[in-house]
């Protein structure tokens, strides 16, 4: 079996290929007779100058088109929920790290078995590039599921993680959550996607996926030191 | 022959516009203001995408885009979208369809234009640097009480002069069509058009206050302290965005109904043919209209309430396909052995409903909730909703103009110019909307100034820019176009689509009087598709 690349990526390209092949083919389906009869049926001067007026309606063919596609679009909605609860229930194994998103930024809490906080990354506005500095990178372990509680210090954010193909809004007062996992290691995008100012559109964090042995020496590491400074550093520039 | 409304309009003068009463100048207005709107934000569109065509901030900075960004979606939504085929072409056409003399309170109709009138200054007073609005035509709080999102005070009132607007529209259409008909126009011969029109008041009485709570709710919030949606002491941001959906999305309907409506009329009138399945169409209407209040909540997927909301609104959205469904089954049956006739209004109508069989079917991993996780406020999302807006309600209208043209200005939209404009139109906006949904689904956020260099959505936006500078080409064709036809187009005849609905029997333009004091004698076989005869043109 090939090997997955990321969940609930997976699970949600299947459900678009579902979903684009119900739709070509509903599309071919009307717009090929469609365009057919407006080929077919032209006016004519002399020949066909009316179109036939004995048919108003075909009760016939109204509930056929009218009961198959419910079917059709109950079976979609099913097969939508089945894979949403996937989409939704992180493993019971899942790593738990905790997003609080603040206007532009994000803050990235990583937790210890009770609960504690072990270690935190900030990720700080940068309101002209799309680079970050190592330390801002939020780290997760490759092949691990993540669960992620969202929320936000301001306004409404979202959290979206590009690989999985999965977001969620931070909203503040409420705790949401999503949870993906990335299989190769690698760097990918993060990005808010609910609209939150001028810096909305540079709202974004690197997910620094490394191998499961690099994240443990690297929660063990001493980076909130640097992460602090950098800070300092940005807010100069800002 | 009675005195014609104007002819040119032009010639009434100005104490005349600004007392008037008479719906077909109001509609007259609705719709001249709404189309120089219209242009205004799409020009606002058009710099919009020079914008997002490269990475990095091109043009200008991103509060300035999002003020433009703002102005873009609630004047061609508020606008475009529900005033100019309600207040514009519905307010001209109502009384024509069902034979009476005017609506049922026309003062009251004046109001509503006048209300409309002051939220159209509000929004030009948004031009001044110090009164942007940029909270989005969504306004969402605690965004929306930030001050970097703008003056909240315009914003919200625009919101309730256009409520005052639109519902005393909706109680004034509704009451015409209950009261005003015509002796012999019953619910069984009705356009439908009117039927359309109708549907979607009944939406706007009922939605409009649900949306005029929520942002009043955001101004005692922003200026008087109050707590609705401050999570810090005990209100809630998501109750705005339940109260706003509850409306917001009904009003897509009430956008896209009357369109349907139009579609209809011009592809009966064009195929020489009845409007196949006219009950079932009619059944279809008032289905959208009920199941359109119970699925708000596929506007909030991934907003944080309850999964089980999610799957249950995921259900009743998908239900929608089916009713629209078989609106775009009944038209197809209507060109079946039809004697179709390619004129201009008869190219978008068809244009409208093949781009909105698009739409449909965009719409629909919208509402599989699985699928929506993935693609939520990205470009995908604009793209299926400028399929719907941007394609088939503007062909909609367009095409409604240019249909009902002669029996306005007494005078014909030139033939080739419509043609040239659909076309380049049609083309320019599939290339644009096309290759948005596209850089969507590869994960482009919707609302982003600048993006990362990221290869595949780089080729994307700039494919989506030349796109939009065909379809900006058609626009102003289509200006001219109308521009041309008012001055010097061809000279109408009482009839000359041949249609058999009622409005067609009055002298072009209209007459200010309609029917005259005594209402049309509409025969007991009337049917506004009653088609058998051949054409004479
Ligand atoms: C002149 C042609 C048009 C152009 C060039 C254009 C362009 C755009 C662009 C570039 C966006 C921004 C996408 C994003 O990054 O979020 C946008 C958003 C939008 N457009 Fe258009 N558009 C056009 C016509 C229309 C029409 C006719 C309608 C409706 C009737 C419409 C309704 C909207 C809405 C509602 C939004 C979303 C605004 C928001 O995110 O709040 N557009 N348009
Ligand atoms: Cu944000
Ligand atoms: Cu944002």
């Amino acid at each position: 079996m090939e090997q997955v690349f990321a969940y609930p990526a997976n699970w949600w390209g299947e459900a678009v290929r579902v979903w684009l092949v119900v739709a070509v083919i509903i599309y071919l389906i009307v717009a090929i007779p469609g365009m057919y009869f407006i080929m077919k049926y032209r006016f004519k001067p002399g020949e066909r100058e009316v179109g036939d007026h004995e048919n108003h309606g075909h009760w016939g063919l109204e509930a056929l088109w009218t009961i198959i596609p419910t079917i059709i679009v109950l079976v979609l909605a099913t097969y939508s929920f089945a894979v949403f609860k996937k989409q939704r229930t992180a493993p019971p194994d899942s790593m738990v790290i905790k997003v609080t998103g603040f206007m532009w930024g994000w803050e990235t809490e990583y937790l210890d078995e009770k609960g504690n906080t072990i270690k935190k990354v900030l990720t700080v506005y940068n309101p002209t590039g799309y680079d970050l500095p190592e330390d801002q990178k939020i780290v997760v372990p490759a092949g691990k599921p993540i669960k992620a509680l969202l929320t936000s210090k301001d306004v409404i954010h979202s959290f979206y993680v590009m690989p999985a193909m999965v977001l969620e809004d931070m909203v503040p007062g409420r705790i949401t959550h999503l949870w993906f996992q990335i299989n190769e290691p690698g760097e990918y995008w993060i990005f808010c996607r609910e609209f939150c100012g001028t810096g909305h559109s540079h709202m974004f964090a690197k997910l620094k996926v490394v191998p499961p042995e690099q994240f443990t020496a690297w929660l063990k590491g001493e980076p909130s030191v640097a992460n602090k400074e950098n800070k300092a550093e940005k807010g100069e520039n800002i | 022959m009675r005195e014609a409304i104007s002819v040119p309009y032009l010639k009434a003068g100005l104490k005349e516009w600004i007392f008037t009463t008479d719906h077909k100048k109001i509609g007259i207005l609705y719709l001249t203001t709404t189309y120089i709107f219209f242009l205004v934000a799409g020009l606002f569109g058009l710099v919009i995408r020079f914008e997002q065509n490269s990475p990095g901030y091109q043009i200008v900075p991103p509060d300035f885009y999002n003020y433009l960004l703002t102005g873009h979606g609630a004047v061609l939504l508020l606008w475009w979208g529900i005033a100019s085929h309600i207040g514009g072409l519905g307010n001209f056409l109502l009384p024509l369809m069902i034979g009476a003399k005017d609506v049922a309170f026309p003062r009251l109709n004046a109001l509503s234009w006048w209300a409309f009138f002051g939220a159209s200054v509000l929004v030009l007073l948004t031009l001044i640097p110090g009164n942007h609005i940029k909270m989005m035509w969504t306004g969402y709080p605690p965004y929306a009480g930030n001050p970097d999102a703008g003056v909240t005070a315009l914003y919200v009132f625009i919101i309730h002069l256009i409520g005052v607007s639109s519902i005393a529209t909706a109680v004034n259409f509704i009451t015409t069509y209950i009261k005003m008909r015509a002796p012999g126009i019953t619910f069984w011969n009705t356009n439908m058009f009117v039927h359309a029109l109708i549907a979607a008041n009944v939406i706007q009485l009922v939605g409009v206050p649900s949306i005029a709570g929520a942002v009043t709710m955001l101004l005692l919030d922003t200026y008087l302290g109050t707590n609705f949606y401050n999570p810090a002491k005990g209100g809630d941001p998501l109750i705005y965005q339940n109260v706003f959906w509850f409306y917001s999305h009904p009003v897509v309907y009430v956008m896209i109904l009357p369109i349907f409506g139009m579609f209809s009329e011009i592809v009966s009138t064009f195929s020489r043919k009845p409007l196949f399945g006219y009950t079932s169409m009619i059944f279809a209407i008032w289905c959208i209209t009920f199941l359109s209040f119970i699925v708000w909540i596929h506007h909030m997927f991934v907003s944080g309430v309850p999964d089980w909301a999610r799957v249950l609104m995921s259900y009743t959205t998908i239900l929608i396909a089916v009713p629209t469904g078989i609106k775009i089954f009944n038209w197809m049956g209507t060109l079946y052995k039809g004697a179709i006739i390619l004129r201009v209004p008869m190219l978008y109508a068809l244009g409208g409903i093949f781009m909105f069989l698009i739409g449909g079917l965009t719409g629909i991993p919208n509402a599989m909730v699985a699928i929506d996780l993935g693609i939520s406020d990205s470009l995908f999302i604009v793209g299926h909703f400028h399929y719907v807006l941007g394609m088939a309600l503007t062909f909609g209208i367009f095409g409604g103009i240019t249909y009902w043209f002669p029996k306005m200005t007494g005078r014909m939209y030139p033939e080739n110019i419509g043609k040239l404009s659909f076309w380049l139109i049609f083309a320019g906006a599939n290339i644009f909307y096309f290759f948005q949904m596209i850089a969507g689904i590869l994960g482009n956020p919707r609302r982003y100034p600048d993006y990362p260099p990221i290869p595949e959505w780089v080729t994307l936006h700039h494919i989506q820019t030349i796109g939009a500078l065909i379809l900006g080409v058609g626009i102003l064709v289509y200006t001219v176009g109308l521009i041309k036809g008012l001055t010097s187009g061809e000279e109408a005849s009482d009839n000359p689509w041949e249609s058999q609905s009622l409005e067609w029997r009055l002298p072009s333009p209209a007459p200010v009087d309609n029917f005259g004091d005594e209402p049309p004698k509409v025969e007991p076989d009337y049917h506004p598709y009653k088609y058998g005869a051949p054409p004479a043109f």
